[in-house]
């Protein structure tokens, strides 16, 4: 009886709660980002009032974004199934380094600027593709463990990249490629728009499609999913494509952006990627999707890295503040957890002492 | 004699299910105290509490009458608690001999340690207790059994004074389980005192002198084992007295071709030579001890563990099933024994649960799925099956056992199954839900269904399979036709 | 036709009977003999290279892989992973030497227990975050990777330092014996003791057998009273300790203190571990097999220079070898992963 009255009176306050605040308690880690935000970027404007807050620099950082924002989407959406993708920033290099060795090609073979842009982007595109797919066959059928299977073929990746270029960066892009890298669309540069672009679709793949939910579950409990019909393999391997898949889209971006590209390129970008898919609310153990998490943490880092950089901090001192990022992440969670479980524990034991003092008053009676 | 231990008003909560509530046990030395209750009553949370394993939001210990609060694990082994776990918890790396020294060094606060001393520390064990394992094996190349007695060895190389024992004969046969209680016996002349944990009536009438019975988390009743019938004990462990009245679905009057036919299917090591039929609207039961391979045969039908020989037809139709998508391609359901890690998927919602093995049903143009569709399919499951929430977007961990259970139901009625295959559905459900379930599949039988359950809870198969298969060893071992199904038979099958 | 069959099956049981007897608990077996094929292929297309000086370059190179694989190993059998300890390593090393050149002072002894302390200290932290915080090991151990490296770089020092001192220099120049004309430095002494030292613990200590048992089955060890987040902590403290001693004998060999050395080479050091037989799963691995893992590693790469073949590849190759290595173990454990068997032999029930 008691418990039923309590019940209702729990749900009645739900119902009282602004629709707003349910939402904001939804999607909390969200809205945090969003603030931690917007609490950065005025913190640095406060400090460099004259240089930060510019649309200048806004404009700097927008562009700085999207490379480093989709290889941490595509580390995201590894970690979904419970795996990780440490060959990304390898795949993006291999891509751009093809992207701008065709671009001198097809243009020198009589192509048309057009022409030989599709082809090189096509080509980019598939190799990232192909990349994944060599990924996700591995892990997969011969049961390599994501990290081992990454790791090395990050070095293959990486080795085919310093093996065809001897080492050396490739330089220059199709003239659209670079008017894509450099110009703006509503102020807002195109890269960004394509960034844009690329988290709403892998947002709704990963939500809304077959896929996305098989691969959800897969990452919740491989057993649980597999019993359930839910092939590993396919899930697997589709997953790794589309991770190589986004990495040849930061691989076409970058090249577009620096109008060159080499196999060494960005050897820090894998750290940062991936504090950035944490940070984004993505769970190496798998079973959490966090698209738009990732892009909003991509946007923070940038913040803090524009703002560090901009009060003369040297790139060192960026390098251990992403550490202590990535590892605040957990420490903060596991002390949240932690102090909540505690209140609970403590409310639970009143909770029984007046249930016990209760029945004692009612034998007393 | 006596107390050795106390454990007085444990009281444990999760998330926001009460799992005990002030629980109070005791146990003498050189008397057999036996835990009994139902899957989910509390039994096992109970031990871990009293091992150390998980923390008790309130209560104590004591121990020969001084209160020892909440132990720690090492606290409870350095009093001479020992627990042989339901799970076995061995390590299958490791060999058998060091498995079963483990225990000992880590008592002993070794700092070094030498394989010799480990393996005369198991021989001697394995002695005593007259049994024949092979010491060097590495533990994850033996058998259910052997395991089982692994863990036995394991908590008695130490001088034990309170022997927890958490279902220890669900592998073992009617011999080992006779040496078993040679060796309680000989326990209890030395004074250790034994908590045995069971939920096989004749077991705990054979071992035990004392009953404790738990139920919903809380003792319900406590006495002498003579005090106790066998009807008497199941009663105050339900709370209610299972008819073992047949109670069966009507079969159907044309003839149909047969849900399932299993022609003389093996798989290397695990089992051959199985063949059986399953009749549309027909519930076939399928029982054996644990080990005996009768969960094999289920996975293997449909298709978790592939048959190397042999023929599998559904509905009439021969199907190659080599992966779980052939066999649910083929018309195959399958509940599986593991409800928690194999059935549902904790952390997401009841409706992903519900829709997960029907993806492609709800799925439209381009693999995106209808989320209206969605929708409809879940609300059908939840009140097709009665499932209790307020919400199907809630995680399937705020459900109940017996509720994750009608989940897990659920999902492989909305595949429209022609065979469903159940292991152990009504394991760790409370029988308001077992009753729900249990009617569930005579009226899913009635639409003419085939239904292949394993189960070895006796009253269930009575009351709801038309026939009762036999499993040992990997190999059929006979059948009970319609009017030979009765709880004594099956009974007499299972232990001889 | 039929007996033919017959007899062939019976040779291969035969076969197979023998192998699983001297294949080693982690393959160790089919790594020596693909070590030896190696220098097979070597002795057929570049006979003039299989040298005492190619033996001389190879125990050269792979003994820092050694050293660091080592710490490596404990972590995996525990089963964790760890990608932090090349940064410990140059850590240690680079601000041993850095710390003995502000102070001006010299010795032999000292500045290797100083590096594998301050390895201590800064494995600390993959402790605090893996046993305290329960944090996946990989992503903390990267969490660390960039902290440690980055403190190194910006408050410790980013220049190159040419010179030793002279103490130091002198044990990088000094050697034991001669293999053709490669130098077999005395620290070879050393990490061939601390490898002994390792494998005698993880086999006969209560601690090293703890790591197993947790790498096998973290719950079941807690349940009989191992503490596992005190292992925990001594693993990674451990881990950090070789790795500093480590970091000092890359320096001490090299002749030089560059900050940004060994960062990178974690594959293959990593590879050389899970190639040895270590279980990426955790509660495999030996010293024995990581060994030969080194041994391979170092084999390839020589190889390859003793083949001409252009440096621009070098990387490319090594990664194929690691992946294909790795594949192999994974298949290899994959595969006797066996269900446990039900039936008995058939010949028993026939």
């Amino acid at each position: 009886m008691s418990i039923d009255t309590g019940r209702q009176a729990s749900r009645s306050v739900e119902q009282a709660t602004p629709p707003w605040a349910l939402a904001v308690k939804r999607n909390g880690s969200t809205f945090g980002l969003l603030s931690l935000a917007l609490v950065l970027a005025m913190a640095f404007s406060a400090i460099n009032p004259d240089s930060y807050a510019t649309l200048l620099n806004v404009e700097s950082i927008a562009f700085s974004i999207p490379e480093v924002g989709l290889m941490a989407l595509a580390i995201s959406v590894a970690m979904t199934i419970a795996g990780i993708d440490l060959s990304t920033v390898a795949v993006a290099n291999l891509t751009a380094i093809f992207i701008a060795w065709y671009s001198r090609v097809g243009v020198e073979q009589g192509q048309g600027q057009l022409t030989a842009t599709l082809i090189a982007v096509a080509g980019g595109l598939l190799i990232g593709v192909l990349c994944g797919l060599l990924n996700g066959l591995v892990i997969a059928k011969l049961k390599v463990a994501p990290i081992l299977t990454t790791l090395a073929t990050m070095q293959i990746f990486t080795g085919v990249a310093v093996a065809i270029t001897r080492g050396e960066a490739a330089y220059g892009v199709t003239d659209p490629l670079s008017s894509f890298g450099y110009n703006s669309l509503l102020g807002v540069p195109i890269v960004f728009w394509l960034f844009g672009v690329v988290v709403v679709a892998v947002w709704l793949l990963m939500t809304k499609t077959k896929y996305g939910v098989s691969s959800t579950m897969m990452g919740a409990s491989r057993t649980a999913a597999e019993y359930s019909g839910i092939a590993y393999t396919w899930v697997v391997t589709r997953t790794y494509v589309l991770a190589g898949l986004i990495s040849a889209v930061a691989g076409l971006v970058l090249v577009s952006r620096t109008a060159s590209a080499s196999a060494g390129y960005g050897s820090s970008y894998l750290m940062l990627a991936i504090t950035i898919a944490v940070l984004g609310g993505a769970n190496p153990f798998g079973g959490r999707v966090a698209v738009v998490g990732a892009a909003l943490a991509a946007i923070v880092l940038q913040l803090i890295a524009s703002g560090l950089n901009m009060m003369g901090v040297s790139t060192y001192i960026y390098q251990i503040v992403q550490g202590l990022i990535l590892v605040g992440v957990f420490v903060v969670a596991f002390e949240r957890k932690r102090v909540s479980e505690a209140i609970s524990r403590r409310r639970r034991r009143a909770n029984a002492q007046t249930s016990q003092t209760n029945q004692q008053k009612e034998h007393q009676k | 004699m006596p107390l050795a231990l106390q454990a007085k008003g444990i009281t444990k909560t999760y998330g926001g299910v009460k799992a005990l509530t002030e629980v109070d046990i005791d146990v003498r030395a050189g008397e057999v105290m036996c835990l009994a209750g139902a899957n989910g009553s509390g039994k096992s949370t109970l031990i871990k509490i009293i091992s150390g394993v998980e923390t008790a939001d309130a209560g104590h210990i004591e121990m020969d009458g001084v209160d020892v609060g909440r132990p720690s694990v090492t606290d409870s082994i350095d009093l001479g608690i020992q627990v042989i776990y339901q799970d076995m918890s061995l390590f299958p790396n490791l060999t058998v001999a060091e498995n079963i020294a483990m225990s000992a060094r880590v008592k002993a606060r070794s700092k070094v340690v030498r394989v010799q001393a480990a393996r005369s520390i198991a021989a001697r064990v394995v002695e005593r207790l007259g049994l024949q394992l092979s010491l060097d094996e590495k533990v994850e190349n033996i058998s259910v059994a052997d395991r089982q007695l692994v863990a036995i060895c394991r908590a008695l190389a130490l001088d034990v004074k309170v022997l927890f024992m958490d279902e220890p004969t669900t592998a073992l046969t009617w011999r080992e389980i006779d040496s078993l209680s040679r060796v309680v016996e000989q326990l209890k002349a030395d004074g250790v005192a034994i908590v045995f944990v069971s939920h096989k009536t004749e077991e705990v009438f054979m071992m035990s002198d004392r009953i404790t019975v738990l139920r919903n988390g809380a003792v319900v009743k406590s006495g002498a084992a003579a005090e106790f019938t066998p009807d008497t004990l199941i009663e105050s462990l339900l709370g209610y007295l299972p008819s073992e009245e047949r109670q069966l679905s009507a079969l159907p009057v044309e003839d149909k071709a047969p849900a399932l036919e299993v022609h003389e299917i093996g798989r290397n090591d695990l089992f051959e030579g199985v063949s059986f039929e399953v009749g549309a609207g027909e519930i076939v039961g399928l029982t054996g001890l644990l080990g005996s391979g009768r969960s094999e045969i289920a996975e293997s039908i449909f298709g978790i563990l592939p048959i190397d020989t042999g023929e599998i037809r559904v509905a009439g139709q021969a199907k190659p099933i080599g992966s779980v998508q052939e066999g649910i391609e083929a018309g195959i359901g399958y509940v599986p024994e593991d409800r928690l890690t194999q059935g549902v998927i904790l952390e997401q919602s009841i409706e992903s649960n519900l829709i997960a093995a029907s993806l492609d049903k709800v799925s439209g143009r381009g693999g995106f799925l209808d989320s209206g569709q969605m929708a409809r399919a879940s609300q059908h499951a939840v009140e097709k099956l009665g499932i209790k929430t307020d919400n199907p977007a809630n995680p399937v961990s705020s459900l109940s056992g017996g509720n994750q259970q009608r989940v897990v139901l659920g999902k492989w009625m909305e595949t429209e199954p022609s065979v469903l295959i159940l292991n152990g559905p009504t394991v760790g459900v409370d029988a308001g839900s077992k009753a729900v379930i249990l009617d569930i599949l005579r009226l899913t039988a009635e639409q003419g269904t085939g239904i292949l359950m394993i189960s070895d809870d006796v009253p269930e198969l009575v009351s709801v399979c038309h026939r009762v298969l036999f499993v040992r060893r990997g190999r059929m071992d006979g059948a009970l036709e319609m009017d030979e199904v009765s709880p004594e038979r099956i009974r007499e099958r299972l232990d001889r | 036709m039929k007996a033919y069959t017959r007899r062939s099956r019976g040779a291969r049981l035969r076969v197979h009977e023998i192998w699983d007897r001297y294949k080693g608990e982690n393959h160790e077996t089919a790594l020596l003999l693909l070590i030896l094929a190696l220098l097979g292929v070597m002795a057929i297309v570049e006979p003039s290279a299989l040298t005492m000086t190619f033996v001389g370059d190879i125990i050269r190179s792979g003994i820092v892989t050694l050293a660091l694989a080592l710490g490596l190993l404990l972590v995996i059998i525990s089963g964790g992973m760890d990608v932090s300890f090349p940064a410990i390593a140059i850590f240690s090393g680079y601000a041993t030497i850095t710390v003995m050149n502000f102070f001006g002072v010299d010795g032999a002894l000292w500045p290797f227990l100083l590096a594998s302390i301050m390895g201590i200290a800064l494995g600390s932290l993959n402790a605090l975050f893996v046993a305290r915080y329960r944090m996946e090991t990989l992503i903390a151990s990267l969490g660390t990777q960039v902290i440690i490296r980055g403190v190194l770089l910006a408050f410790i020092g980013s220049v190159y330092i040419s010179t030793l001192p002279a103490q130091l220099d002198a044990i990088g120049a000094s050697s034991i014996m001669r293999l053709g004309n490669s130098p077999v430095n005395i620290l070879v002494l050393p990490v061939i003791a601390l490898a002994f030292l390792v494998s005698w613990m993880l086999r006969k200590t209560m601690f090293g057998r703890s790591i197993y048992a947790i790498g096998g089955d973290r719950e079941s060890a807690r349940r009989v009273g191992i503490r596992v987040p005190s292992v925990q902590v001594r693993i990674y403290l451990i881990a950090g300790a070789l790795a500093g001693f480590a970091g000092m004998v890359h320096v001490v060999l090299s002749r030089h203190a560059s900050p940004f050395e060994l960062v990178g080479t974690e594959l293959n050091v990593i590879a050389a571990v899970v190639i040895g037989g270590a279980l990426d799963s955790g509660g495999r691995g030996s010293v024995k097999g990581t060994v030969y893992g080194v041994l391979l590693i170092s084999l390839v790469q020589n190889s390859l220079v003793r083949l001409g073949v252009s440096s621009y590849w070098h990387v490319l190759v090594v990664g194929v070898v690691v992946l294909v290595g790795v594949a192999i173990q994974a298949q290899a454990s994959s595969r006797e992963a066996k269900t446990t068997r039900i039936l008995e032999s058939t010949e028993a029930s026939a």
